[in-house]
């Protein structure tokens, strides 16, 4: 953002950002302008201080609750076992035990791809949601009522979204009734629960929403109008939707791929409820190890997670350059 | 914009949607109204309260509602703990300074560690410093942090809309420091906190990966809902629990929305009423409020 040929670039579009931050700096300049030179140290101190006192709190809570627990993952990772945790003895065994594990490679690899699917299907799922939201819905009112009614079980447990699944799969459960009533099959699928269809299906109903929500936003920002005028342009609904709808909702769809992908890489809940014991993830493989008191080895296998979820989200950030679209 | 029948195959889609949201909810309530010889999947075998009596009076209802009791006292405090942090981390961003960018992708990164993650990390640290590991010292730390980023987001959003005049006037009238942050900057932007709060409650009310390892045999209710799921014979009771669990937090969201309609519906009288003594104020925020949010060229 403050490179300068950028910046050459589109002279005419200032962004607001800069706008504010000159405007802030010509505040203080003002402010300073009027004291001595003695002074003026002391109110560039007062600010910097009152700054420092501000994030404080927040910084020092982030510290230690996040900062310093991910390092020490990490640092875990490369330390001994013993029989009632680690201690801080260097070495590569856990790795060596990692690299060594089939079970685990193939366990991330199919997190991995399974997480993929998801984003897939939730962009493709959820995309028509966003826009009928955004774009389709033309009273403020009514739209925002429909956005919170649609996010609304954000705010339920996702124990519990995954618990009710159980009535709807299963041999007996809704689905299988409802298919066999209709005629559709004729024996219970057995698919229906235990298996990674049905964590797909549950995962899809719990994390949607963190795909439809940043996609809403992005396209609530069109203005209509501008649909209107492709339209009169002579721009049919696919070329209105390629060159108008879905440059604007690309950050959206970005940061909304991100949410999910992250939250259903590292899924461990859902998974051992939907999925029964049949189907595992990292998060289980991780949550078994803790389990059997092999802390250093989870740590391990927490480290290869994190470097996937890293991995996966430079790939999905190559979509858009997210600091310059938003 | 979009044409007729566009625009109705989506509405139809959208219900479609939100029945494939609340849907299998909607079933699990259902259920719990079984007669005794209930199972967890249809048909309903009977009508009745029997699942929710056995909730409240039956052989683990003591367990459920300490477990309810202790759930409810951290989220109350984690909401606490999320809006005043938030609070004051939005403060420093209404200004530039050295560190915001990497201070903001802490806050981001917050948002991105996977709880069973930051459950595990918290319990290696707490163990590498030789501290037990506790509901209050550290499942309240990661449960707050769940919620931070959310919360952070919000207040942000607020003081982007805010009008900082406001507080150059009052203290150009000569009101101090701390008189303007209670008369004027807090009443305008309560109702942010109130769904930094909001945030902060519902996320620790339903985490169960953040408590995980760290909650040291005390129980949280999503804990004990995961113990009843996984380790016993599920039975209709798990239902009515859910259920009610799903009820807090939706009776939570319903009155922080109402709260905020009543105070947006009086704020806009109070403007109406303003104008109509004083004439039409023009109430721009400064240089910055007549640029557009994006810029693309």
């Amino acid at each position: 953002m403050s490179d300068s040929s950028e910046r050459e670039e589109r002279p005419a579009g200032l962004h607001a950002e800069e706008i504010d931050e000159a405007e802030q700096v010509v505040g203080e300049r003002a402010e300073e302008m009027a004291l001595g030179e003695k002074e003026r140290a002391g109110a560039r101190g007062r600010r910097a201080l009152t700054t420092a006192a501000w994030t404080a709190p927040g910084a020092v809570w982030l510290l230690f609750f996040l900062l310093a627990p991910v390092m020490m993952i990490v640092l875990v990772s490369f330390w001994t076992r013993t029989v009632s945790g680690f201690e801080s003895v260097w070495t590569l065994e856990n790795y060596e035990f990692l690299f060594d594990s089939n079970v685990y490679w193939e366990q991330l690899w199919n997190s991995f791809w399974h997480s993929l699917v998801i984003v897939a299907l939730s962009l493709l799922l959820g995309f028509p949601v966003a826009y009928f939201l955004a774009i389709c819905v033309t009273s403020l009112r009514f739209q925002i009522a429909l956005f919170i009614i649609a996010l609304a079980p954000f705010w339920t447990s996702y124990l519990i979204r995954a618990v009710a699944w159980i009535p709807m799969m299963g041999r007996q459960g809704a689905l299988n009734t409802a298919l066999q009533e209709l005629g559709l099959i004729s024996e219970p699928l057995d698919i229906l629960l235990f298996s990674d269809f049905a964590v797909t299906v549950a995962m899809l109903q719990l994390y949607i929403l963190f795909m439809v929500a940043p996609i809403f936003f992005m396209l609530a920002q069109i203005d209509r109008s501008s649909l209107e005028a492709a339209r009169d342009l002579g721009a049919n609904a696919f070329k209105t939707f390629r060159e108008v709808v879905l440059p604007q909702s690309m950050p959206g769809i970005v940061i909304g791929s991100i949410f999910v992908f992250i939250l259903t890489m590292g899924e461990f809940a859902t998974v051992r409820i939907i999925g029964g014991g049949t189907v595992s993830s990292v998060g289980t493989i991780v949550q078994t190890q803790v389990a059997s008191v092999q802390f250093p080895q989870a740590a391990a296998s927490a480290v290869f997670l994190v470097l996937a979820m890293i991995l996966g989200v430079f790939v999905l950030l190559r979509f858009s350059n997210l600091r310059e679209d938003l | 914009m979009p044409g007729r029948w566009t625009k109705r195959i989506l509405a139809v889609y959208f219900v479609l949607f939100l029945l494939f949201l609340y849907g299998p909810m909607i079933v699990m309530a259902a259920l719990s109204f079984q007669g005794p010889q209930g199972t967890v999947t249809f048909p309903m075998r009977g009508l009745g309260f029997h699942w929710w009596n056995e909730l409240v009076s039956g052989s683990r209802a003591d367990t459920i509602r300490e477990t309810a009791i202790r759930s409810l006292q951290l989220s109350i405090v984690s909401g606490l703990v999320v809006a005043v942090l938030a609070f004051t981390l939005s403060m420093s961003y209404r200004r530039r300074f050295r560190l915001d960018g990497v201070l903001f992708y802490l806050v981001m990164l917050a948002l991105m560690t996977p709880g069973i993650l930051l459950s595990l990390g918290t319990s290696f640290f707490w163990r590498f410093m030789d501290q037990q590991t506790s509901l209050w010292q550290t499942a309240l730390g990661t449960n707050v942090v769940w919620g931070l980023p959310f919360a952070f987001l919000i207040m942000v959003a607020v003081w982007n809309r805010y009008d900082s005049t406001v507080e150059e006037a009052s203290r150009d009238l000569g009101a101090s420091g701390f008189r303007t942050f209670r008369e004027v900057t807090l009443p305008l932007v309560w109702t942010g906190l109130l769904g930094a709060f909001l945030f902060g409650f519902t996320l620790a009310w339903n985490e169960y990966d953040r408590t995980a390892l760290l909650a040291a045999g005390k129980n949280t209710l999503p804990l004990e809902i995961f113990a009843l799921t996984v380790g016993s014979v599920i039975r209709p009771d798990l239902y009515a629990l859910g259920t009610a669990t799903t009820a807090v937090s939706l009776i939570g969201v319903g009155l922080f929305l109402l709260a905020a309609a009543i105070v947006l519906r009086r704020r806009a009288q109070t403007t109406g009423d303003v104008r109509e003594e004083y004439g039409d104020v023009e109430t721009s925020g400064g240089l910055a409020a007549g640029v557009p949010g994006s810029h693309t060229p």
